[in-house]
């Protein structure tokens, strides 16, 4: 055997220098935090906005059911605010519109076997999740998903999050247009933006390629996208109507209108503007407030597109806003094979019918379907990853999507492929039918690894799974399509409230005990966006849930009037009915006679909210100028390892870089559209910094500013190479100046 | 972290599973509360135990967890045969034929327990004639003959000290994409107490 060298050296060929560039500072950024040179909340935020999230018991504590718990990892600096190094976290991919290819989904598999659990978990949003993650092995992680174009950034933290739409996107029969190239723009243009680092939350945009349809929930995203066509001078114009400030959370909030047609042309600028007002205006200091719905409530929808378009009229021109539409024509997914009608006769197993009528959708494409491979709980194993891979090169190649209700789809399936597929399928357990029917449920990680769950939704999805399962897709046609949501808490990663029975988890007290409880919302709308949020009606025990599902589908059976929906059933019943429907599955029982009840589904601990912790969802509020400065030690750092390394030239490179950085951060305080180009940051930084003295030491002057000056009008790397190590001690300094300086803007306002 | 010029058995991912006797006596979900009780009572030794992951309802999967600092322990279900697997992670904790024995002795321990713990009331025995030994190790361990034929000495060694024979063959069982996967099989089928008195320090 070939000696190995490090995932690094393996895949240096691979890797986008840009993509790897960022994991190595990121790596760097580590070595910095384990030597404490690193403050823990910014560190926390630079990790969570590589996608690298805390999970439960990472402050050190867990509770056993009868005592909290010391958990004594070795005695190391924290990964965040109470957040333990060496305790195992969660990582989330993004994968932009849940677009997946067969080698992709060959390296998740491989890294759930690597550094998790053997499970790929598919999110609510798209995204992969791997638990139980050591941080020391996520730049490798990243590397890896990096030589197959997968990024993390901005997974997690203040950021835009990964960009969402419909799983039929291209292949829908009733959308608009394919928004999958708009999304994969935005998606381009958005990440790492600098009008995207200085939100006080996170944003969710969406795509939809149309208005009644379920799967883009442009109605509860932060941005929303729903495609649109208009007849311009009798030619089809291609434009989205956009929404904004919608969310669920505690409170939901429907988004609202901010313009009925936004052009190819202006997508992305008008986006751009949005952002720009909600850094500037949105919420800092109350995280509970700070999502864009709150602002655009704050404001009212007028006030805030009024500003909007100011903000647009003011951005500088970037060519990127266009660009992407002249190779709009260029993208098409082609399928596999050949379009083949499939020969429905007498040979098919029951098995194969049953899994065709829930989980086979006809394109829109004539001869080809969408198969969907229902996950239970969302969950995939690194064989099941792996067998999908090898099934979609057989059959579709690398048209495959993840789902916003944690399932993954094969698009381009041939019809008469479908028979061979199923099999397939069935080998490896992936062919359980009643896809997107009250069968497949959904659920958050709740309580199982999220610091912020209060109850066990997975555990109930699980259980109700066992009520409702056997229906796969409903013996009654008027039950199929009823959507079933949990989530562990009222944050609503689970999207309970635009489902028709969901779930949030809380905690009632009784006897001076604790019990786990669910909030039962009914009526949400699916449909249309997430239409609609459900009814909140009561608290019920968590045992008592699956009664309430056979009671409230019963009663829904039994009395819906002829082509009445459930949302609309929900709102005939009214509220005050169904609280007394369903009111005596309220009493709990007395722990001594029934101790059941005290502990939550799939976890035999008495049930405890000591292990609540401080969330991550929330990231930590870190101004754009903190971030510079940092990026500024670090490079500083770099420049000291390339001196120790006996490397001058890159010794001083990086040592200009580093007081570039530093003035950059700075000027961009009060001057965000200062570009990257030094010629631009020394201009800027010497008018606002220098020339009105703010920058001067209160006993070397003018002395920090002009080891900038000089190093930058010696073009950077001026000098005999002996004076690489002055050039790294004078960016030090510059760089202490510069924090003097943030410090002082801090305690005195923003200048002017 | 990087792994400059080290072998298969120099990763910290070395794994063994022990398969149990009878797959029909097996229930996992009763294993969650097995698995919550040894957290409680630390019944692990050296290990930092800290969570339990259920994922039952994953067909061939992980089955239970429980989560440790530096291993998982797994009542899995992988290609349909349950057993107790010991998954080490990150660090090794020891190297070369040590590496076989310290997982194997992890793996004996912890089915030990299971075989005697008394909420499963005995029904939980196990083969030891039949052990896989899997290195989730990409990089160091690719699924190859080239990484079982650098690993064969040591792990036919550590084998032959605790079983007191070599095996009687190893032989790769997983496919290039696979994380590397051992078939061992041995001579004779010892009870796990006797292999563990053999583990247990002279004097």
């Amino acid at each position: 055997m070939e000696a190995v060298g490090s995932w690094q050296d393996k895949l240096k060929d691979r890797i986008p220098e840009e993509l790897g560039r960022e994991i190595d500072i990121f790596e760097t950024q580590m070595k910095l935090r384990r030597r404490g040179e690193v403050d823990e909340r910014l560190f926390a935020e630079t990790r969570l906005r590589r996608g690298v999230y805390g999970q439960r018991y990472d402050n050190g504590h867990r509770h056993d059911g009868t005592q909290n718990r010391e958990l004594a990892y070795r005695d190391h600096p924290t990964k965040g605010p109470e957040t333990v190094w060496d305790a195992p976290g969660m990582l989330r991919i993004k994968i932009p519109y849940g677009k997946l290819t067969a080698d992709q989904t060959d390296v998740l598999a491989e890294l759930s076997e690597d550094y998790a659990d053997h499970i790929s978990h598919v999110t609510t949003r798209q995204d992969i999740q791997l638990h139980f993650v050591h941080i020391d092995d996520t730049p490798d992680i990243q590397r890896r998903l990096a030589a197959v174009g997968i990024t993390t950034r901005e997974a997690c933290g203040n950021s835009v999050r990964n960009i969402t739409a419909c799983h039929l996107s291209g292949v829908c029969k009733t959308e608009e247009f394919d928004v999958t190239p708009y999304a994969e723009a935005l998606k381009e243009f958005l990440l790492g933006h600098p009008d995207v680092q200085d939100f006080g939350r996170k944003m969710k945009p969406a795509f939809s390629g149309c208005a009644h349809e379920a799967c883009g929930l442009v109605n509860m995203h932060d941005v929303g996208y729903i495609a649109k066509t208009r007849e311009v001078d009798g030619q089809v114009q291609r434009g989205f109507e956009f929404y904004v400030g919608g969310g669920l959370g505690a409170i939901p909030h429907d988004a609202k209108v901010l313009t009925e047609f936004v052009t190819e042309e202006e997508l992305l600028p008008l986006t751009q503007a949005v952002c720009r007002v909600f850094a500037r205006l949105g919420e800092k200091e109350n995280r509970g407030r700070a999502r864009i719905k709150f602002l655009v409530a704050k404001l009212g929808i007028e006030e805030f597109k009024k500003l909007v378009f100011e903000e647009r009229e003011q951005l500088p021109h970037d060519p990127r806003w266009t660009a992407y539409i002249d190779e709009l024509p260029d993208y098409d997914e082609k399928p596999l094979r050949p379009p083949v009608p499939l020969q429905v006769n007498g040979e098919h197993t029951p098995e194969f019918k049953a899994w065709y009528e829930t989980n086979v959708r006809a394109q829109r494409q004539e001869g080809y379907a969408v198969a969907t491979i229902k996950l239970p709980l969302g969950d995939a194993t690194g064989d099941q990853m792996r067998a999908i891979a090898d099934i979609a090169r057989e059959f579709v190649g690398d048209a495959i999507r993840l789902t916003v209700e944690q399932n993954i789809v094969l698009r381009w399936v041939s019809e008469a492929d479908l028979p061979a597929l199923f099999e397939a399928l069935a080998a490896v357990d992936l062919a359980a039918p009643g896809a997107e029917t009250i069968a497949d449920l959904t659920s958050c990680p709740g309580t199982d690894t999220c610091k912020l769950g209060i109850a066990a939704s997975r555990g109930l999805v699980a259980e109700l799974t066992n009520h409702v399962g056997h229906l796969n897709g409903g013996t009654d046609p008027a039950l199929k399509g009823l959507r079933i949501k949990a989530s562990g808490c009222f944050n609503s990663c689970g999207q309970h409230h635009v489902s028709d029975l969901g779930f949030y988890g809380i905690s009632r007290k009784k006897g001076g005990r604790l019990v786990p409880h669910f909030q039962v919302v009914l009526g949400g709308k699916w449909m249309e966006n997430g239409g609609s949020f459900g009814l909140p009606t009561l608290a019920i025990p968590s045992k008592n849930i699956p009664e309430v599902v056979k009671r409230v589908t019963d009663r829904f059976l039994q009395e819906r009037n002829e082509n009445e929906t459930f949302h609309e059933f929900i709102d005939r019943w009214g509220k005050v009915e169904v609280k007394a429907f369903l009111q005596d599955l309220t009493e709990v029982p007395a722990f001594e006679e029934d101790p059941s009840f005290y502990s939550d589904w799939g976890d035999p601990r008495v049930f405890t909210m000591e292990d609540y912790g401080e969330g991550e969802c929330a990231g930590e509020i870190v101004p754009l100028v903190e971030f510079g400065l940092q990026s500024s030690e670090r490079e500083v750092f770099e420049a000291q390892l390339y001196l120790d390394a006996g490397d001058m030239d890159r010794a001083k490179a990086m040592a200009y870089k580093a007081m570039l950085t530093a003035a950059q951060a700075l000027v961009k305080t009060e001057y965000l559209d200062v570009t990257d180009d030094p010629d631009h940051i020394v201009t800027e930084f010497r008018t606002r910094f220098h020339e009105t003295k703010r920058f001067h030491d209160k006993f070397a002057g003018a002395k920090f500013a002009n080891y900038l000056f000089q190093t930058h009008e010696s073009g950077g790397n001026g000098g005999r190479p002996e004076q690489a190590r002055d050039q790294v001690q004078e960016a030090q300094l510059f760089i202490e100046a510069a924090y003097k300086v943030y410090e002082r803007i801090g305690t005195q306002g923003a200048p002017a | 972290m990087s792994a400059e010029g080290l072998g298969p058995l120099e990763s910290a991912e070395v794994s063994i599973k022990l398969f149990v006797d009878d797959h029909a006596v097996v229930r996992p979900h009763e294993l969650i509360a097995v698995f919550h009780r040894w957290i409680s009572e630390g019944l692990l030794e050296d290990e930092l135990t800290i969570d339990v992951a259920n994922y039952e309802h994953v067909p061939q999967g992980p089955g239970i967890a429980l989560i440790c600092d530096k291993s998982h322990y797994y009542f899995d279900v992988r290609h349909n045969r349950w057993g107790l697997r010991y998954r080490g992670r990150r660090e090794a904790r020891a190297t070369g034929k040590d590496a076989v024995t310290d997982a194997l002795t992890r793996a004996l321990k912890a089915a030990a327990l299971l075989e005697n713990d008394p909420a499963l009331e005995g029904r939980y025995t196990f083969r030891t004639d039949q052990v896989e030994l899997v290195i989730y190790d990409r990089l160091r361990a690719p699924s190859e003959e080239a990484t079982l034929e650098a690993i064969r000495v040591d792990v036919e060694a550590a084998i032959a000290e605790l079983y007191g024979e070599a095996p009687r063959s190893l032989g790769l069982v997983s496919v290039p994409k696979e994380p590397f996967a051992v078939a061992i099989e041995n001579a004779s089928s010892p009870s796990l107490g006797e292999l563990l008195g053999r583990l247990a320090p002279a004097g």
